[in-house]
């Protein structure tokens, strides 16, 4: 289980390419997470929707009530294109990232 | 779905009114949405609340990914705060013995009674300084985390 401390800094760019890859409402976002890490990472409500909310702000994402495929409305989570072009700079920055850590942690024996 | 809203309105009853309405709102719409879901997947409304209510951490999970930045400068006004009382506390102390040694010499020379009241009047210093200490010791470690 990875402490949320360690992670949140990337919070936004998981949650960006979520939402990227298919439209989403909140509690699917949060599914997907625990499902993809297989529970290695479960994200706290709380902080799902602050970061979501600090998205909207920015205008990287916009919602809409959308129906689900039976019954009940969700208000569903939309990309950007400002939220794309931002994504696209983190991804970047992620490959930098994790070579740099890399280098440094990686044993080398 | 009540319950769900009272927990929510309960969760961020400090945030400042602006933002306020649209928080809860929004909160509480994704909140009724994951007990919507869970009940379809077979659980009873009581028991998808709660868990609802239990995953989802607390305001300051919430809070922690946007406001910290705030929360430090509040915190360094405090500790600027208690220097001045701890100045307050000593000055104040200094001019009330200065009184009591003035008294006692002037009207009583022969038996020394004002350490006594003294002694107590320099607690309040020493109180003042002790919360500074402290406070000074807190804010070591949360720049440490």
């Amino acid at each position: 289980m990875i402490g949320s401390d360690i992670i949140r800094g990337h919070l936004e760019s998981v949650i960006l390419k979520l939402i990227i890859e298919k439209e989403m409402y909140g509690y699917e976002i949060s599914n997907c997470i625990t499902s993809r890490t297989k529970s290695k990472f479960e994200i706290k409500e709380a902080t799902l929707y602050s970061v979501v909310a600090r998205l909207q702000k920015k205008e990287l994402i916009t919602s809409y009530i959308g129906e689900k495929s039976y019954g009940g409305k969700r208000r569903y989570y939309r990309i950007t294109p400002l939220g794309k072009a931002y994504y696209e700079q983190k991804q970047l920055e992620w490959v930098e990232l994790k070579s740099v850590l890399e280098t440094l942690l990686e044993d080398k024996s | 779905m009540r319950k769900i809203e009272n927990f929510v309105k309960h969760t961020f009853k400090d945030v400042p009114k602006e933002e306020k309405v649209e928080l809860i709102e929004s909160v509480t719409q994704s909140l009724i949405e994951k007990v919507e879901d869970l009940m379809e997947n077979g659980m009873t409304e009581q028991k998808a609340i709660d868990k609802t209510v239990l995953e989802f951490g607390t305001a300051e999970d919430f809070f922690n990914t946007s406001k910290k930045s705030s929360k430090k400068d509040k915190r360094k006004k405090t500790l600027a705060h208690y220097k001045n009382d701890l100045l307050f506390s000593v000055i104040g102390s200094i001019i009330i013995i200065a009184i009591l040694v003035y008294t006692n010499l002037y009207f009583l020379e022969n038996t020394i009674w004002f350490v006594i009241p003294s002694i107590g009047i320099l607690w309040w210093p020493l109180t003042i300084l002790y919360n500074l200490l402290n406070k000074k010791e807190s804010r070591k470690e949360d720049d440490n985390e």
